[in-house]
């Protein structure tokens, strides 16, 4: 604890991104969520090009046991395709746009969720340890870093920087966008953006399409900021809990041995029960970012419909009201 | 103990935005996107197609091998139910014929044994007609020749017997 303590007695100093040792190599400032997110890319394509090896049919001489997945990734890279498929977006998207979006939808899965479980790895916290019980430090250390500091090469959790969760929203942006040009073409799109056809055409309620298409397009903006805003917030609060939670002992420090061997005792035991639950967090994020996109995208390529039966009760609602029915929609569908 | 809350050491603003990690974010999916969808998906869903395929195939095949043992039990049910009435009629058959032959064979041997008994009846009649009829010839012979000799001299009680007792040796020999 006293080590936590060495290394930096702040929570969020373990959890919000910083720079990292790279900087000093390239000579320009390269954070660790770069680095995670460059690392992050390299073990998602070596975990699934493993994991379809195993899952790919065998040659012939393997007899009933090539159409068997051996291997526990493999088998939970299986179970995971197959579940996402069948139990979430064929029954939200409908079979033909699923599997139009499952390569999109399930590499964002997997990329994040590579991201978030890399966060619950203690890289940095390692190499501040080792730094501390006096490990060499690494050669060309920044002119003007604090001693006391190990250089971090690696560690965080990539998915905790708000700006990496904008990197990955743009693509969600722009799968959303591309689903609603080409069901609805460029016309369309800029129709549905002004309120639907029958607004646009009803000329005593001109006044209403910029309104209309201010809200519209701050809602295009505002679905993938929301993916990329709950990522982070969910990132950031689990990790800043448990660096809060192994920090207790530290701050219990002017009460005596007794008291900080009792505090972190309890502290300890609870961070790993947080840790079990941020496990959890790491998973059910990556599903929430992949479904939500998958939710919008589905959306779009029902708008029409939406409209047309809303129109028909008399009602017209905004895109967000519209989305609210799309996964009944679709089944209806 | 201090604990900077935001102004963490080294650390960014958590809400800033830093273009670096939001560009390195967006090429970086960009080229595991890239590479998974051509290389790792669809070796992934050929997999899964396969092997669904392969189930579907098995579980198929399983059904129509239960549906034909099925149609190939009661087919050889029907055989075996056939096959024993079958042998139940050849049976009773066999029986009803059986019992026919007994019947021929004990009513011509019945038939045989009237006639032999009428034959050795016959026989018997035939055989007594014929002794009896020899016997009387041979009665009349002795009769003659007795009265014969009577007449060519006077006999007496031995005389008389001694011509019984030649008569009857003549008899004897003459039978013999």
């Amino acid at each position: 604890m006293t080590l936590l303590l060495a290394s930096g007695a702040d929570p969020l100093g373990h959890v919000l991104d910083k720079s990292s040792a790279f900087s000093g190599v390239f000579g320009t400032d390269i954070p660790l969520s770069v680095v995670s997110l460059v690392i992050g890319g390299v073990i998602a394509l070596a975990g699934l090009f493993f994991a379809a090896g195993r899952i790919r049919t065998g040659p012939e001489s393997q007899g009933h046991r090539r159409y068997v997945t051996e291997g526990r990734l493999a088998q939970l890279v299986e179970v995971l395709v197959d579940g996402l498929y069948t139990q979430m977006l064929e029954p939200v998207m409908g079979a033909r746009l699923a599997k139009t979006w499952l390569p999109f939808l399930l590499s964002t899965f997997f990329f994040v969720l590579t991201l978030n479980l890399m966060g619950m790895v203690p890289l940095m916290d390692m190499q501040e340890i080792l730094h501390a019980f006096g490990g060499h430090a690494p050669e060309g250390e920044q002119a003007g870093a604090d001693a006391k500091h190990a250089l971090i090469w690696i560690g965080g959790t990539a998915t905790a920087s708000l700006s990496v969760n904008i990197g990955l929203a743009a693509w969600a942006f722009l799968a959303i966008q591309w689903q609603s040009i080409r069901e609805l073409g460029v016309g369309g799109w800029l129709e549905h953006l002004a309120g639907g056809k029958e607004l646009v055409q009803n000329k005593g309620l001109w006044f209403v399409v910029p309104i209309i298409f201010l809200v519209e397009v701050l809602g295009l903006v505002i679905k993938p900021a929301a993916l990329a805003i709950r990522l982070f917030a969910n990132m950031v609060g689990g990790h800043t809990l448990m660096a809060t939670l192994m920090l207790f002992g530290a701050m219990a420090a002017t009460l005596g041995v007794a008291a900080v061997s009792g505090i972190s005792l309890v502290a300890g035991v609870a961070a790993v029960a947080i840790s079990f639950m941020e496990l959890f967090v790491a998973f059910l994020q990556a599903f929430v970012f992949m479904f939500l996109t998958a939710v919008f995208i589905s959306q779009m390529a029902h708008h029409d419909e939406h409209h047309d039966e809303e129109h028909g009760h008399g009602e017209h609602h905004g895109s967000e009201s519209a989305a609210a029915h799309s996964p009944g929609a679709v089944h209806g569908h | 103990m201090n604990l900077p809350i935001l102004a963490a050491d080294g650390a960014a603003n958590p809400v800033s935005f830093q273009a670096l990690p939001a560009i390195t974010a967006f090429v970086v999916f960009g080229v595991v996107l890239f590479v998974l969808a051509k290389f790792v998906w669809p070796t992934i869903a050929k997999g899964l197609d396969d092997r669904n395929h392969k189930i579907v195939s098995e579980i198929k095949a399983a059904e129509d091998a239960r549906a034909a043992a099925k149609a190939a039990q009661a087919e050889f049910e029907k055989s075996l139910a056939s096959a024993r009435e079958e042998a139940a009629n050849m049976i009773k058959q066999a029986r009803a014929d059986a019992q026919r032959v007994a019947d021929e064979l004990k009513a011509r041997n019945d038939q045989e044994l009237a006639e032999k008994v009428a034959r050795a009846n016959a026989d018997i009649e035939a055989a007594r007609k014929s002794a009896v009829a020899e016997l009387q010839a041979q009665s009349a012979a002795l009769a003659t020749e007795i009265a014969g000799k009577i007449l060519r001299r006077q006999v007496n009680d031995q005389d008389n017997q001694r011509l019984v007792q030649e008569s009857l040796k003549e008899l004897a020999t003459s039978r013999r």
